[in-house]
């Protein structure tokens, strides 16, 4: 693993032969926030953020996205048939997702490529990414990645791996596809020193804390049955904006669009916190209240995960839907909750 | 703002001792700066978690919705608003609740105090003369409070509750000759053109995560339109003609409701000021009806009622 | 109704509203006529009007 040093005077230069090769996303300033773009124009990103109000899962994962085309009108010789949409697969490149991001690709990755089925839009578009990470220094109150797994230097997901040393960056190839990348940027001065110590400050700087450990070996019908979730779901108005901001939230609606004889096949994210996001054909719904909802949102990660995949919870500790949701429901305390709950070791038929 | 937590404990505890209410609803203390999260409490030991300060800005009047119990609520003006809009609705029973009115000064804009702040906001802080104390991974920042409340707060006609059972102190002063509809007046003053345009990049950056309708009390709709399917009246991908019907057809059915409470605004992940749109709405509801929502269980809202001298000037 | 959509950026001459009684026929005829003419010098309406949907 090669470790690169670029003068930050070097950086425009390598942008520019980027740009030549790679479709480039990168974080941008919007009016009062910072959010991932597809960098167009010569426009560069700002790596001055602390972290993005959307995450980047929309880069390989768009909120709204065509899976095929058809039309109904026999004048035309494609009438009836389904046409898939172009594939998209040429190179592109984000640069400055943060590691916490990062893994939450990882994660995602495990639910849409699996042995028995292979999502041909998510891979494409992830296949076709090149993710350039940039390890966080300045990490917020709200983060709490260090015990959700991951870590402000940590490399799961990423193909290389920069960190800001004031006047340049060192970068840490961690991937073919991240070397790939290095040539074409032209930045190939090999660096002296290692990311290390500044590894071990910013970690020492998060302070916020998730408590998971009980979890794994918890009676999930012990804790699904707690009876902490009226209390803890109250003040949820069932809105999607921790889902939607969540790096690690995949779900979707597929949803058939007609205009005129031409129509479509679109997938769009969906919420678990929506009412309609689980009402069957016949009006029944079995997740009918919001403490369903926001107890299988918390299951869900926290659970269910873990216990299907067994390799921790479905959370990188981002803090985008502690900071974001509008009435305070904190995934850290609800952990806190749930793994009390768990260390008491009832399982449910005993109770 | 301690004088006021204390009254809402006590009165808490004695309404849940003489069998008053079966639950009271409040705000509790936030984890993060500037958000508090709004809680029921049965018991005295939960009570003392109740607090009241500049950042109760969420509408509680949502959470009483076809609820059955007998409940106590903490309610300031603009809450104390949307539950008469509750009970002229059917939505709740006069007879079930009891009402801790909250004068209030105004609600803590959490994008004001983030935008003028360097760093990240770690601690703030309120004296009882109107000073916010922010402090910051970069120092510390002194407000006048007047500067970075919600701007529907800035506008506020109704800081005290209209409908109460107990003040927990005396009324505040409220604000006399203000103009309510500036940016209502001059957005009215743009060309169709010039209007099409604030929108579009108004609503740009919409994710659809239906935050301001949920937030909003008076979005109770079991199905919202839409969800609905059957026939489904709206598409679900993020073509900005559907986010535009979403937002325009939701103010709508805010017509002659909406007590601009700013819930909707103030739950926006994104910083979506819609509340531009049911401004127009309470605008013109006030012009052509002399109709204010919320102020009085006794009267029949305006579009709800037939009157001889309703104006019909748009019929030719 | 016609004022918001009027402050959304719709033509205020593409809505009219009229109370015509079943024994009208010339004030029909006439308001139908007065209508078409505006809408007609405002030429077809291009926004608000749901497309494709455009996504990613």
């Amino acid at each position: 693993m090669k470790v690169i040093k670029i003068d930050k005077a070097q950086f425009a230069d390598g942008y520019k032969a980027l740009q030549k090769v790679y479709k480039l996303f990168g974080p941008v300033k919007e009016k009062a926030f910072y959010n991932f773009k597809e960098l167009v124009d010569g426009r560069q990103a700002d790596l001055s953020f602390q972290n993005t109000r959307l995450s980047p899962k929309s880069i390989v994962f768009p909120q709204s996205e065509d899976m095929f085309t058809y039309t109904l009108d026999e004048a035309s010789k494609d009438a009836n048939q389904l046409k898939p949409v172009p594939e998209k697969n040429e190179s592109r490149a984000v640069i400055g997702i943060r590691p916490c991001d990062a893994k939450a690709i990882s994660l995602v990755r495990m639910n849409f490529d699996t042995q028995e089925y292979k999502d041909p839009y998510w891979l494409n578009l992830f296949n076709a990414t090149t993710f350039v990470g940039l390890a966080c220094d300045s990490p917020c109150q709200s983060c709490f990645c260090t015990t959700a797994g991951c870590g402000p230097y940590h490399e799961d997901g990423l193909d290389i791996l920069l960190s800001d040393q004031t006047d340049h960056f060192l970068a840490k190839e961690l991937t073919d596809k991240g070397a790939k990348l290095m040539k074409a940027a032209g930045w190939k001065t090999k660096a002296t020193a290692g990311l290390e110590d500044k590894k071990k400050t910013a970690e020492s700087k998060i302070t916020a804390k998730i408590s998971t450990d009980n979890l794994s070996g918890a009676d999930t019908l012990a804790l699904y049955n707690a009876n902490f979730w009226e209390d803890a779901s109250f003040a949820c108005i069932n809105c999607g904006t921790c889902t939607f901001v969540c790096p690690t939230c995949w779900c979707f609606d597929i949803q058939d669009e007609v205009h005129a004889k031409n129509g479509k096949r679109m997938r769009n994210w969906d919420s678990c916190m929506f009412p309609i996001f689980t009402v069957h054909t016949t009006g029944h719904n079995p997740r009918e209240t919001k403490l369903h909802r926001v107890r299988q949102r918390f299951m869900h990660k926290l659970k269910y995960f873990v216990d299907k995949y067994e390799k921790g919870i479905m959370c990188v500790g981002c803090g985008r839907c502690v900071s974001q949701c509008p009435v305070n429901i904190d995934i850290r305390k609800i952990s806190e909750l749930m793994n009390k709950q768990a260390s008491k070791n009832i399982c449910a038929v005993q109770k | 703002m301690i004088t006021y937590s204390n009254k809402i404990k006590e009165i808490a505890k004695r309404l849940l001792k003489e069998c008053r209410a079966e639950m009271v609803i409040g705000f509790r203390k936030g984890s993060i700066p500037m958000m508090n999260e709004p809680c029921f409490v049965r018991t005295d030991e939960q009570a003392d978690d109740l607090v009241w300060d500049s950042h109760c800005g969420i509408n509680l009047a949502n959470y009483l919705t076809s609820r059955d119990e007998k409940i106590a609520i903490v309610a300031k003006g603009c809450d104390s608003r949307n539950i008469v809009n509750h009970i002229v609705e059917n939505k709740i029973n006069r007879e079930q609740l009891y009402i801790i009115g909250v004068p209030c000064q105004g609600m803590v804009d959490k994008r004001k105090i983030l935008a003028q702040t360097e760093g990240e906001v770690l601690q703030i802080t309120e004296t009882e003369n109107g000073q916010i104390t922010v402090k910051s991974a970069n120092g510390e920042k002194t407000f006048s409070k007047s500067d970075v409340i919600q701007q529907n707060c800035s506008v506020c006609i109704q800081p005290n509750p209209v409908l109460y059972d107990e003040m927990v102190a005396d009324p505040v002063q409220g604000q006399t000759d203000i103009d309510q509809f500036a940016d209502v007046r001059a957005l009215e003053a743009m060309s169709t053109e010039e209007k099409r345009a604030y929108f579009d990049e108004l609503l740009a950056p919409c994710i659809r995560c239906y935050a301001c309708r949920n937030a909003c009390p008076l979005c109770y709709c079991p199905t919202c339109f839409v969800d609905e399917s059957k026939p489904q009246w709206l598409g679900k991908s993020q073509d900005i003609m559907d986010i535009k019907t979403f937002h325009f057809l939701r103010a709508y059915h805010c017509a002659g409701r909406c007590t601009d409470c700013g819930a909707c605004e103030r739950a926006c992940p994104v910083g979506i000021n819609m509340r531009i749109l049911t401004k127009k709405l309470n605008k013109d509801c006030l012009d052509l009806y002399d109709w204010q929502a919320g102020m009085s269980i006794d009267k029949r809202p305006a579009l709800d009622v037939y009157q001889t001298n309703d104006p019909e000037k748009f019929i030719k | 109704m016609k004022n918001l959509l009027e402050l959304m950026g719709v033509e205020p001459d593409r809505i009219h509203f009229s109370w015509i009684s079943s024994a009208e026929s010339t004030k029909f005829v006439q308001v139908v006529n007065e209508i078409a003419e505006k809408v007609k010098a405002l030429g077809p309406n291009r926004h608000f009007v749901k497309q494709e949907a455009k996504v990613a």
